[in-house]
């Protein structure tokens, strides 16, 4: 009896899996390979949580991730990449969706060859216009715009978008979100990377700028020196403080009140949930049906010390 | 008496030296331009943000902070520049340095110096590969060092990714009271001076109503010095002369009995050292690495060099007019934000100051060289 | 003469290999004190492998090399100068970008104070070079002007001057005059006659006969990598080193050729004006 059952348990998956040709892969006994092209330079702090994300999520399910980002935040060198990627043949790919001019038509060239892409973290208003499945990330405008609210509501007049890399689309619109938020009154500092100078603009424009009194920085790249030059002048009270992102400075800075708030946007799942979704896909045709908002998601002092522990593991 | 004998010598060598005019000869210094160049940016300076509080002692310390960190680059790059040679891995050795101050102090309990003193160690070892490698394949230093660009932001990436799973590592501050090497990095000098200063209400308050300056911050500090060393080696010492030489032409110089591979190597191995100096003192001050620390440093000073007056073909060039080079480009790159022009603009803004700077420095230089 | 007796430098069957090619072979040569010997060959004849296989920069294959009797192997080029030997090359002699002062003491800067604090004592190093310039007739100025401003003959001589102020015995200038008007080569050739006048072996290398005749003791002719003998002066007249230097029969067949080019050049310039007169008038270019 078993024999027999096991025997006809088999043919008919047999002929369960041979009239379903279209499903792609699904006999596959080799892991699936998936590409992840980024625009995070590999020295970004966030990018680095993005990718602990997608490692995590591939070796849980004994995928093969491939993470690729060019060095320097370069749309022309991520379109090279995002093309290899593509030309490679990869059972997905997860695409950091920056720049609609310069990735929107690697993304149709993979989706008509049948590669399936998940957008991640920015890029989201645009992604399903050339066949991307699903996008998992936030809106950069609204987050900015959120950040603004939130300032509003601690008793801000005005206040300063701190800018470290104009160029990138995703920032600019923090900015812009940030600016619109506040009605327009709002200034835009744009500044280099380095932390020295940061700082000491940051000083330079508040000298000049008194009337000031929120100032948001959009990462630990440029949170970092704002609050040192805050601490420099024990003027951490006099501003309400906000950032993007989470760094383990960061999140001291918040559990300490010297940082009003941090907006986190969940980035571990960017890199995390789109390797599991796509396996799911490649494995049983299965995709969410709506985007999947990570965040806006403020940390506080409330909530800090939580984060903290994560943040050290590198997952927040 | 005296002057009696000199004017008897046989070759009349010494009163004509004496009688060269001071004026002429420092006419004929690299620096010249440099400090036409820096006298030129003032002044737009004090016309375009005048009332601004850029020229107050806290505006100064302001820009003289980056200007001192640019500088402490700028010097050793003058130096292996007059050497003959380029060293396009400075920034990426800020950035290396960096972590490997960080990850043994955060990661293994280190005690600052001792990691202080790994990175340094790291230096030496770097700058003579790279020296090495240059004098040995005869490849120009542009090449060589542009590999090490690469490789050494590529394993401050890497060593950090794979030690802490990041690429910022946060809390040295914590570290800095007590540790002996570290104080030569971090803090302020005189701040005596500028609290008693204050008390007197000699100067202002800024939007934190503090005192404007509390002190000067070591950078400065390290700047001055290194600047006056450097100046001292080029034009007091034989070795400094080797270094004009091995620049001018390192043929000649071998010919004439000059250690040229030891000139080159030991500059190379001095950049390495600066940009750890570097470092160092942005670990302390910001008390957190991260891998891109240093980002385009390296052109950064080359750009300083070359307006202090140096040849990018070697053999030319002075440590005071790179200290004046890193001087301008401190004070335009903070300038901006005094002015009133959009951020946006920035870069433009910072080329065109630039390349100003740089025209009438070498307009000012070939007029003196004309009048002689 | 009293040159037999002592020996400044001394060749000895030396040869010199690069690989497979044999730069030098077998040359022996012996310079006396207070005597100038003229080395003369064509490009390719290992002029510039023996000089600088008597300054230190290439170690001989075979053969032993003599300072005052005393047999000598050199490291580098430091340690040919310290053993007296100083080479003035062509065009490597000065750095122009740097003042006559730190050109005359590259390498051997006169220093004062000690430790750290050990600097050049320029205001000496200064009036020394004006003194050693003034010594060949050269007014200098300002010892701190760049030896760039001076003139070719002027830097060969502070080049000389050098060597022979920091002790030379064996002085190797390398075509010193070649680059120069007759006026400066003059005064170079002048200063030539005074080192030998002081006692010093000068080896004088040089393509110009009416330069070398003058000055020179003795005649050493190399072609190929080979010695073809060392002539005393009163033993060859002029027009003898001429024909030896160039080559009799080359510059023969070297006449022969030059009316051939001449002739192919004249026809060639007349047939280009003839066609370039075609296209003026608009008529199509006919093979002609």
């Amino acid at each position: 009896m078993p024999t027999l059952t096991r025997r006809i348990a088999g043919s008919l998956a047999t002929t369960l899996l041979l009239s379903l040709p279209a499903l792609p892969a699904l006999a596959q006994d080799s892991p699936h390979r998936f590409v992840m092209v980024t625009h995070g330079v590999p020295s970004d702090p966030f990018w680095t949580v993005v990718k602990n994300g997608a490692e995590a999520a591939a070796d849980e399910i004994g995928a093969e991730l491939e993470y690729r980002a060019p060095s320097t935040f370069d749309m022309a060198k991520m379109q090279q990449l995002a093309e290899a990627a593509v030309a490679s043949d990869p059972d997905g790919l997860i695409l950091s969706f920056t720049d609609e001019d310069a990735l929107g038509k690697v993304v149709r060239e993979a989706t008509d060859n049948g590669i399936p892409v998940i957008t991640i973290n920015s890029g989201g208003d645009l992604s399903k216009q050339y066949g991307a499945l699903l996008h998992v990330g936030q809106s950069e405008y609204e987050a900015g715009q959120r950040a603004a609210e939130k300032m509003q509501e601690m008793g801000v007049e005005k206040g300063l978008c701190v800018n470290h890399e104009q160029g990138n689309q995703g920032l600019d619109q923090r900015c812009e979100g940030f600016i619109s938020g506040f009605d327009g009154n709002a200034d835009q500092l744009a500044t280099s990377h380095d932390p020295t100078e940061i700082r000491n603009a940051i000083v330079a424009y508040l000298n000049q700028h008194r009337d000031i009194d929120g100032i948001l920085t959009l990462g630990s790249l440029t949170a970092d020196p704002m609050i040192q030059a805050m601490q420099d002048q024990g003027a951490t009270d006099q501003f309400v403080l906000g950032t993007f992102d989470l760094s383990p400075i960061i999140l001291e800075a918040v559990d300490a009140g010297e940082l009003d708030f941090a907006i986190d946007q969940q980035q571990y799942l960017q890199g995390y949930l789109p390797v599991i979704f796509l396996e799911q896909y490649a494995e049983h045709g299965l995709m969410p049906a709506g985007d999947v908002a990570t965040g806006p998601a403020f940390v506080t002092q409330d909530n800090a010390a939580q984060v903290i522990e994560l943040s050290k593991q590198g997952i927040r | 008496m005296n002057t009696m004998t000199q004017t008897r010598s046989p070759n009349g060598g010494d009163e004509r030296i004496t009688a060269i005019p001071f004026w002429k000869k420092a006419l004929r210094r690299p620096e010249l331009g440099a400090v036409a160049g820096t006298i030129l940016v003032i002044a737009f300076f004090l016309v375009a943000a005048s009332g601004t509080g850029m020229f107050t002692p806290a505006g100064i310390m302001n820009f003289l902070e980056v200007s001192a960190q640019l500088g402490i680059l700028a010097t050793a790059a003058a130096l292996l520049m007059i050497g003959g040679e380029f060293d396009l891995s400075i920034g990426s050795m800020v950035g290396l340095a960096g972590i490997v101050i960080a990850i043994p102090t955060m990661e293994y309990g280190w005690p600052l110096w001792a990691a202080l003193l790994l990175a340094f160690a790291c230096a030496v070892l770097v700058g003579w590969v790279n020296g090495y490698l240059v004098n040995r394949t005869g490849l120009p230093s542009f090449i060589v060092t542009l590999a090490f660009l690469f490789i050494l932001r590529g394993l401050a990436i890497g060593l950090s990714r794979l030690l802490t799973g990041r690429t910022q590592i946060g809390g040295i501050a914590e570290r800095i009271p007590g540790d002996w090497f570290a104080a030569l990095f971090s803090g302020e000098v005189g701040s005596g001076l500028f609290a008693w200063l204050a008390a007197h209400g000699w100067i202002g308050t800024n939007f934190a109503g503090n005192p404007v300056v509390t002190g000067i911050p070591v950078s400065i500090v390290w700047w001055l010095a290194l600047t006056a060393i450097a100046t001292w080696v080029l034009l007091c010492t034989p070795y400094g002369n080797w270094i004009f030489a091995s620049g001018g032409d390192a043929n000649a110089a071998r010919n004439s009995g000059v250690p040229v591979r030891r000139v080159k190597i030991s500059l190379f191995i001095f950049t390495a050292l600066s940009a750890t100096v570097f470092a160092s003192l942005q670990v302390m001050d910001t008390g957190s690495a991260d891998t891109i620390r240093g980002l385009l440093k390296e052109l950064e000073a080359i750009i300083a060099v070359v307006i202090g007056g140096a040849l990018l073909t070697g053999g030319y060039g002075s440590a005071i007019g790179a200290a004046l080079g890193a001087l301008i480009f401190g004070m335009v790159q903070m300038g901006i934000f005094y002015t009133g022009v959009n951020t946006d603009w920035f870069k433009v803004f910072l080329g065109v100051m630039l390349l100003v700077a740089v025209l009438f420095n070498n307009f000012v230089r070939k007029k003196a060289m004309e009048s002689k | 003469m009293m040159s037999e007796s002592l020996s400044m430098i001394e060749m000895r069957n030396v040869s010199k290999h690069f690989g497979n090619v044999i730069a030098l072979n077998d040359i022996s040569l012996k310079v006396h004190a207070g005597e100038v010997m003229c080395l003369l060959g064509d490009n390719g004849a290992g002029k510039s492998t023996l000089i600088k296989t008597l300054s230190g920069v290439h170690k001989p294959s075979h053969g032993q090399m003599f300072v005052e009797g005393r047999e000598i192997r050199f490291k580098s080029p430091a340690y040919a100068l310290d053993a007296g030997i100083a080479t003035v090359f062509q065009d490597l002699a000065m750095i122009p970008l740097m003042s006559i002062t730190r050109n005359f003491f590259m390498g051997r800067e006169p220093t004062v104070g000690w430790g750290p604090f050990k600097r050049i004592d320029w205001h000496y190093a200064d009036r020394i070079a004006m003194a050693e310039m003034a010594k060949i007739g050269i007014d200098v100025r300002d010892p701190s002007q760049p030896v760039g401003t001076l003139s070719g003959g002027e830097r060969q001589c502070v080049a000389i001057a050098r060597a022979v102020y920091f002790g030379a015995k064996v002085l190797i200038l390398d075509e010193p005059t070649s680059a120069l008007g007759v006026k400066q080569a003059s005064v170079v050739l002048r200063y030539i006659a005074k080192a030998r006048a002081d006692g010093l072996a000068v080896i004088f290398i040089t393509h110009n006969v009416h330069h070398a005749y003058p000055v020179a003791d003795a005649f050493t002719l190399l072609k190929r990598g080979s010695s073809l003998g060392t002539f005393r002066k009163d033993a060859i007249s002029r027009e003898e080193v001429l024909n030896m230097m160039a080559g009799g029969a080359e510059l023969e067949s070297l006449d022969a050729e030059l009316a051939e080019f001449q002739r192919d050049q004249g026809a060639a310039s007349d047939s280009s004006a003839s066609s370039a007169a075609h296209p003026g008038n608009g008529t199509p270019l006919t093979s002609g």
